[in-house]
C-alpha cells in the first residue's frame, strides 16, 4: 500500500501543475480554481505523506522499505533501468519535509503573490518543483535521481528568473542552471562508472555489490567525488556556491522553498543516500568535511557583510549546509539529516519573515531602508526571533539541539572532527551575531531615515498563519532528539543507514559541547546587540573601518569576477575567435577550395551560374548518369 | 504485400504527380502532397507492426533481381537501425509537408514535388540492403535538396546550393569508388560478386584493405554528417535555404551519414573501422566543443541551431565508433531524438524570425510575455535540446556516453564539455528571445504560435515526451541489429568475449581462411552468416 499511495503522492503535483499549465487559456483564469488546484494538491500529498509514514511507524523498522516499480524504462546495453520508486526511512523524512513544508509555503503564496499577474504561472512551477523534488527523494535508482536532479533545476531556473524581464533574475537563472549543470556532468559520471564497474544503476544492487569497487579503491574515490561535485553545485558548497546568493531574484516563498528547505539540502540526501559508497572511501568523506568546513565558515564570514535581507539569509544557508555536508562527511548521516529537517523550519521562518516584511515595505530588501519593524509587523517580529533564536543556537530552540549534535559528535569523528568542532564553534558565534544584527537593524531602534513611503501593513492570515506553524516548528522541532534523553532521528533513521559507523560523543565531550554552544549562541547575541541593537550610531562610527577587506566579503570574496574572468571570459573570446576568424578561413577555406577549383578550371559550370535551373537539373542528372555508365561499364568490363 | 517498397514508391509518385501540377493548381498540388505523405506515414506504421523486435537482419525484404550477372538488384527492408530512420523520415516528412501546405511559397507545386521527391529518396537510402542501391538514394535525395536551396533559398541561395552540390558530391564519389573496390575485391575472396550488404559482411578484407574501403565511405560520411573539420557547407546551406528545408536537412538528411556508418562502414569493414575509430572519435569530440562553443557565439538564431546540430551529432558519431552495443543503441536513439528535435528548434526559430521580422539574436527580447505559448514550447524544446536530465535526448546522450566511458573514459569526459556549454547556448537563445524587457517586436504582426505551428510543433513534442517516458519501446527494437553491426568491429578491437553478443559472421568461412587474432577461429558455431546466437 505504501508504494501505491507513493506514485499518487508523486503524482499529484505533476497533476497539478499539468492542469495549471494546460488550463484553456482566456486571459488568467479566476484565482479560486488555481489556489485550489496548486495549493490542494501538494496538501492531499501532505495527507497521503502523513498516512504513509503512520503506516510505516506501525511497521517493524526493519521492515520499513518498500521498492516498487511502474514499468522497464530502459534495457539497453546489459543495463536495465526501471521507472521505480524506494520509500524508505530516509525517503520518508523527505517527503514529509518537502511536503509539509512545500505546503505551508504553497498556502503563504496565495497572499504573498496576490499582486502578481501571473498567477498561474508561479503554481503551477511551484507544483512542479514538489514533483520534482520527490522524484529526486523517491527514485531507486541513479538514473530517476539524475532526471529528479536535473528537474528541480528546471523548477529552480524557472522560478529564480520568474521575474523574466529584469535582467538580473535572467542572469541569476541562467547562471544557477549552468552551475547545475555542471553539478550533473560530475553526476553522471559517478553513474558511468557504476555502469562500468557494476553494470547497473539500481540502488540495491549498487549499495549491496559496493564493496566490489574496493575500499579505498580509487574508483570508490572517483565515484564519491564526483556525486559529490553534483551535490556541491546543487547544495552551494564552494567553489559551487555563487549561484545561491544570486538566486534571491526569485520570489520569496521561492527562496523559502527551493534555496533554503528542499532543494539546495539535496546534496546532503546524496551523500546520505550514499553513504555505502562514501564509507568505502576514506579520502572522499575527508574532502567532503573539509569542504563544508571551509564553506560553513567562509559564507558565515560573508553574511556578517550583506545589507539585502535576502542575501543575510542565502549566504546564511549556504554556511548552514556546510554543517550538514561536513557532518556527512565526518559519517555522521542522521546528525546531517536532523539539521537538514531543523534547518528547514527556522530558515523556511526566516525567509517567510523576511518575506512579510519585504511585502509589507513594497519590495524593499535593503536594511538600511528597514528599522523599527517590531512595531508595525508583529507577526513577522515573533517569527524572525524564534526563527533567529533558533539559527544561533540559543538554548532549547530547534537548532541549538541540531547544531550541537553536530558539533558534539564531531568531536568524537578524529582529529579532522575536533578542527571541524572548532571551525564550527566559531561559525556558530558568527552565526549568531549575523542573524541578530539582522533581527537588530531590521525591527529595532526607530524607522529609517525619511520614514516608510507607505506604512506597513501586516499579512492576512494567508502569510500569517503557515509563518506561525513554521515559527512553532523552529522553536520545538529539536525537542525530537535530545541528549541524554531520546533519539527518535537516529531511531527512525536506522533502518536506512544499516552498517554505517558508530560514532557518538563521550558524556564529557557532549556536555562541554552543550555549555560551550549556549555561551557561545549568548555571547554572539550580545556581540550583535552591542554593535547594532544598543546604540545605532555605532555601525555607523565603525563603517570606516578596515572597508577593503568588508568590500571584499561583501562581495562574497569576489569569486564571481574571478569566474568571469578566468573560466567565461576565456571561453567566450576563444568562441569569439573561432566564429570571427577560423570558421569562415579555417573550415569554409576547406570548402572553398574545391568550389574555387571547380569555378575556375570548368567554365561550363560558370554559365550554369547563370541561375537557369534546368541547367542545374541538367548536371545533376548527367553527373548521376554518368555516375551510372562508370558503374556498368566497371562491372560489365 | 511489398510494404517497404510501396513506402518508396508512394512518394515518389505523388512528386511526380505534383511535378506535373501547373503551378496555379496549389490547391489540388496541396491535396496530392498531403494524402501522399500520409500514405507513406501509414505505410511505414505498419511496416512497424510488422516488423520483428527480435531479428538482427533485414526484414520485410523485397528481393527483385534485375542484373543478376553483375550483382545488381532491387533489394529493402528494414533491420532494427533503419526502421526507426524510415519513421523518422514519413513522420518528420508528414509534418513538414503538412506545415509547408500552410505558407506555401512560390511555385508551390514545384515545391511540394521536391519535398517528395527528397522523402522517397531518403526513405530508399534507409532501406537500401545493397551498396548500388545504397549510392544511387544518395545521389538522389542530393538532387531535391540542392533544387529547394537553389530554388527557394536566401540571397545567398546559390552559392549555398552550389557548395552542398560540389562538397557532398567530392564525398560521394569516393563512396563510389569505394563501392566499386569494395565488390571487386570482396569477389578476389570469396569468389562472388555482390553489392549485398548483409553478403559483403564478415569479408575477411585485409587490414590494409579494409582501412582504405572504410576510408572511402567514411570521408562520404563525414562529409554528410558533416564531421568537423568538413562542415564547410552546412552553414551555407543551412543558413541559405528555407527554414523548413533547413529543418528537414538538419534532422533526416544528416541521419544518413550516420546510418551509413553503422549499417556499412563499421560491419562490413570492422579492421578499418577499429584503426580509424579513435580518430573519428577524436573529431566527434572536437566538433561536440567546436560546435558549442561556435553555437555560444552566432549571431543568429538560425545559425545558432545549425552548430548545435554540428555538436549533437558529434554524439551519435561518438557512440557508433565507440563499438559498444549500449553506445550504439542511444546513438540509434539519439537520431531519432536529435531529427524530432531539431525540426522543432527550427520551426520555432522560423516563427520568431516570421513574427519579429528579425534574425539576429540580440535584436529581440520579451517574447514571452506576447506569445506565452510560443515560450512554453519554447522552453520544452530548448531543455530537450540541451539534453536536460529526463528529456529524451538526455537517454541518448547519456548511454552514449556511459557506453563510450567503459572503453575510452576520456573521450566521454571531454565530450561532457558540450554538455555544458549546450546548456549556456540554448539558454542564451531562449533567454535572449522570451525574457527582459519587449524589444524589436513590431508592433501587428503576431508572435504566438499560430493553427499551422501548433499543427506541426504539439506531435513533435508529444513524441519527445513519449520517448523520454519510454525508451524502451525504441531501444528495445535496436538491440538484436546493434549487437550484430557492431559485434565484428568489437572483435578487431579485441574486446573481452563476454561483451560481444553475437556471433560473428564469417565470409569465406573461417576454417578455410583463419584469420591473425581471430580466437574464435575454431568455433563452427561462427561460421553462419549473420547468425543468431
Amino acid at each position: 500500500m505504501a508504494t501505491t499511495l507513493g506514485w499518487i503522492i508523486l503524482a499529484l503535483p505533476l497533476l497539478g501543475c499539468l492542469a495549471l499549465a494546460l488550463f484553456p487559456r482566456h486571459g488568467e483564469p479566476p484565482k479560486g480554481p488555481v489556489i485550489a488546484i496548486g495549493v490542494g494538491s501538494i496538501l492531499i500529498a501532505f495527507v497521503l505523506s502523513a498516512v504513509v509514514f503512520a503506516s510505516m511507524l506501525a511497521e517493524d523498522p526493519s521492515e520499513r522499505l518498500h521498492v516498487d516499480s511502474l514499468y522497464e524504462w530502459i534495457d539497453i546495453g546489459g543495463v536495465s533501468v526501471d521507472l521505480a520508486i524506494r520509500i524508505d526511512t530516509l525517503s520518508m523524512m523527505m517527503m514529509l519535509i518537502i511536503t509539509g513544508v512545500g505546503f505551508l509555503i504553497h498556502l503563504y503564496s496565495v497572499e504573498y503573490m496576490d499582486h502578481d499577474r501571473d498567477y498561474r504561472r508561479f503554481f503551477a512551477e511551484m507544483n512542479f518543483f514538489v514533483f520534482s523534488m520527490l522524484l529526486l527523494v523517491m527514485a531507486e535508482n541513479f538514473v530517476f535521481l539524475i532526471v529528479g536532479w536535473g528537474f528541480v533545476g528546471i523548477a529552480s531556473y524557472l522560478l529564480i528568473g520568474y521575474y523574466y524581464q529584469q535582467a538580473d533574475a535572467v542572469r541569476s537563472a541562467k547562471k544557477a542552471f549552468v552551475m547545475n549543470v555542471i553539478g550533473d556532468v560530475g553526476m553522471v559520471l559517478a553513474a558511468f562508472l557504476l555502469v562500468r564497474e557494476l553494470g547497473t544503476l539500481d540502488y540495491s544492487e549498487v549499495f549491496a555489490r559496493a564493496g566490489e569497487l574496493g575500499p579505498e579503491s580509487g574508483t570508490a574515490l572517483a565515484v564519491c567525488l564526483l556525486l559529490f561535485v553534483g551535490a556541491a553545485a546543487k547544495s552551494g558548497q564552494m567553489p559551487l556556491h555563487s549561484w545561491l546568493p544570486d538566486a534571491m531574484t526569485g520570489p520569496t516563498p521561492v527562496s523559502a522553498l527551493i534555496h533554503a528547505a528542499t532543494m539546495v539540502t539535496a546534496g546532503v540526501y546524496l551523500i546520505v543516500r550514499c553513504y555505502t559508497l562514501f564509507d568505502l572511501s576514506s579520502l572522499a568523506g575527508d574532502t567532503v568535511a573539509v569542504v563544508g568546513m571551509v564553506t560553513l565558515f567562509l559564507a558565515a564570514t560573508v553574511a556578517l557583510m550583506q545589507v539585502d535581507i535576502k542575501r543575510v539569509l542565502a549566504w546564511s544557508t549556504v554556511s548552514q549546509i556546510g554543517y550538514m555536508v561536513m557532518a556527512a562527511g565526518l559519517g555522521l548521516y542522521a546528525s546531517a539529516m536532523f539539521h537538514l529537517m531543523t534547518h528547514a523550519f527556522f530558515k523556511a521562518t526566516l525567509f517567510l519573515a523576511a518575506g512579510a516584511v519585504i511585502h509589507a515595505l513594497g519590495g524593499e530588501q535593503s536594511l538600511d531602508r528597514m528599522g523599527g519593524l517590531r512595531r508595525h509587523l508583529r507577526v513577522a517580529y515573533f517569527a524572525m526571533g524564534a526563527g533567529c533564536l533558533a539559527i544561533a543556537g540559543f538554548p532549547g530552540f530547534s537548532g541549538f539541539f541540531s547544531k550541537d549534535e553536530i558539533l558534539a559528535y564531531s568531536l568524537a569523528a578524529g582529529t579532522l572532527g575536533t578542527i571541524g568542532y572548532v571551525v564550527g564553534t566559531v561559525a556558530a558565534l558568527l552565526t549568531a551575531i549575523y542573524m541578530f544584527r539582522l533581527l537588530f537593524r531590521a525591527f529595532f531602534g526607530p524607522d529609517p531615515d525619511g520614514g516608510y513611503a507607505h506604512a506597513p501593513h501586516p499579512s492576512r492570515w494567508w502569510m500569517a498563519v503557515p509563518l506561525s506553524i513554521l515559527a512553532v516548528l523552529a522553536v520545538v522541532g529539536g525537542w525530537i532528539q535530545v541528549p541524554f534523553g531520546w533519539h527518535l532521528i537516529d531511531d527512525w533513521l536506522a533502518p536506512a543507514l544499516v552498517g554505517a559507523p558508530e560514532i557518538s560523543p563521550s558524556h564529557t565531550q557532549e556536555v562541554v559541547s552543550l555549555i560551550i554552544g549556549s555561551i557561545v549562541a549568548v555571547a554572539g547575541i550580545a556581540i550583535a546587540w552591542y554593535l547594532f541593537g544598543a546604540d545605532r550610531e555605532r555601525r555607523l562610527r565603525l563603517a570606516g573601518v578596515a572597508a577593503g577587506p568588508r568590500r571584499v566579503l561583501e562581495d562574497g570574496y569576489e569569486l564571481d569576477e574571478i569566474y568571469d574572468e578566468a573560466l567565461i571570459g576565456t571561453t567566450r573570446d576563444l568562441g569569439d575567435a573561432l566564429t570571427r576568424d577560423f570558421e569562415p578561413k579555417g573550415a569554409g577555406g576547406i570548402i572553398s577550395a574545391p568550389v574555387a577549383i571547380v569555378r575556375g578550371s570548368a567554365r561550363v559550370l560558370r554559365a550554369a551560374e547563370s541561375g537557369l535551373v534546368r541547367t542545374y537539373a541538367f548536371a545533376l542528372i548527367a553527373g548521376v548518369g554518368a555516375a551510372g555508365i562508370v558503374i556498368v561499364l566497371a562491372v560489365v568490363r | 504485400m511489398p510494404w517497404i517498397t510501396l513506402t518508396i514508391l508512394v512518394p515518389l509518385a505523388g512528386a511526380l504527380l505534383c511535378g506535373l501540377l501547373a503551378q496555379s493548381e496549389r490547391r489540388t498540388a496541396t491535396l496530392v502532397a498531403l494524402a501522399t505523405a500520409g500514405v507513406t506515414l501509414v505505410l511505414s506504421l505498419v511496416a512497424l507492426g510488422l516488423f520483428d523486435r527480435n531479428l538482427a537482419d533485414l526484414q520485410l525484404v523485397d528481393h527483385l533481381d534485375w542484373v543478376e550477372s553483375i550483382g545488381l538488384a532491387w533489394d529493402v527492408g528494414v533491420d532494427g537501425i533503419s526502421i526507426w530512420l524510415l519513421l523518422l523520415t514519413t513522420v518528420l516528412f508528414m509534418v513538414g509537408i503538412g506545415y509547408a501546405c500552410f505558407r506555401l511559397p512560390e511555385r508551390g507545386p514545384a515545391f511540394l514535388a521536391m519535398l517528395l521527391l527528397a522523402e522517397a529518396g531518403l526513405i530508399g537510402l534507409f532501406a537500401a540492403g545493397d551498396l548500388v542501391l545504397f549510392y544511387v538514394f544518395w545521389e538522389a535525395m542530393l538532387v531535391p535538396f540542392a533544387f529547394l536551396i537553389w530554388v527557394w533559398g536566401g540571397e545567398r541561395r546559390r552559392r549555398a546550393g552550389l557548395t552542398f552540390v560540389i562538397y557532398t558530391m567530392v564525398g560521394s564519389l569516393l563512396m563510389l569508388v569505394a563501392i566499386l573496390a569494395t565488390a571487386f575485391i570482396a569477389q578476389d575472396i570469396t569468389g562472388q560478386f555482390t553489392f549485398n550488404i548483409a553478403e559483403l559482411r564478415g569479408v575477411a578484407f585485409s587490414e590494409t584493405e579494409s582501412t582504405w574501403l572504410f576510408l572511402g565511405f567514411a570521408l562520404a560520411f563525414a562529409i554528410k554528417l558533416p564531421l568537423w573539420p568538413l562542415h564547410g557547407w552546412l552553414p551555407m546551406a543551412y543558413g541559405e535555404a528555407p527554414i523548413l528545408v533547413t529543418a528537414l536537412l538538419a534532422a533526416v538528411m544528416s541521419k544518413a551519414a550516420v546510418y551509413g556508418m553503422i549499417r556499412i562502414g563499421v560491419p562490413v569493414f570492422p579492421e578499418g573501422a577499429n584503426n580509424l575509430a579513435i580518430l573519428i572519435g577524436v573529431l566527434a569530440v572536437v566538433g561536440i566543443v567546436y560546435g558549442s562553443l561556435v553555437a555560444w557565439r552566432a549571431r543568429t538564431m538560425r545559425m545558432l541551431v545549425a552548430y548545435s546540430s554540428l555538436a549533437h551529432l558529434g554524439f551519435v558519431m561518438l557512440g557508433i565508433v565507440a563499438f559498444d552495443v549500449m553506445a550504439a543503441q542511444g546513438a540509434v536513439l539519439q537520431m531519432v531524438n536529435h531529427g524530432i528535435i531539431v525540426a522543432a528548434a527550427f520551426i520555432i526559430v522560423g516563427v520568431i524570425n516570421r513574427g519579429t521580422g528579425e534574425e539576429d539574436i540580440d535584436r529581440i527580447g520579451g517574447l514571452a510575455a506576447r506569445a506565452p505559448w510560443l515560450s512554453g514550447i519554447f522552453l520544452i524544446v530548448a531543455m530537450a535540446s540541451l539534453a536536460v536530465p529526463g528529456s529524451n535526448a538526455f537517454v541518448g546522450e547519456f548511454f552514449i556516453l556511459a557506453g563510450v566511458f567503459r572503453h575510452h573514459a576520456w573521450l566521454a569526459v571531454l565530450a561532457c564539455i558540450g554538455i555544458v556549454y549546450a546548456a549556456v547556448y540554448m539558454l542564451r537563445l531562449y533567454q535572449s528571445s522570451m525574457n527582459h524587457e519587449e524589444r524589436g517586436i513590431p508592433a501587428g504582426r503576431r508572435q504566438e504560435l499560430g493553427l499551422p505551428d501548433l499543427v506541426a510543433l504539439v506531435p513533435l513534442v508529444l513524441i519527445m515526451l513519449f520517448i523520454a517516458l519510454w525508451p524502451a519501446s525504441i531501444v528495445g527494437g535496436t538491440r538484436a541489429s546493434v549487437e550484430a553491426a557492431v559485434a565484428p568491429a568489437q572483435v578487431a578491437a579485441g574486446r573481452p568475449a563476454d561483451q560481444i553478443l553475437v556471433p560473428v559472421p564469417r565470409n569465406p568461412p573461417a576454417e578455410n581462411l583463419p584469420l591473425p587474432g581471430d580466437e574464435t577461429a575454431a568455433d563452427p558455431a561462427t561460421t553462419t552468416p549473420g547468425g543468431q546466437p
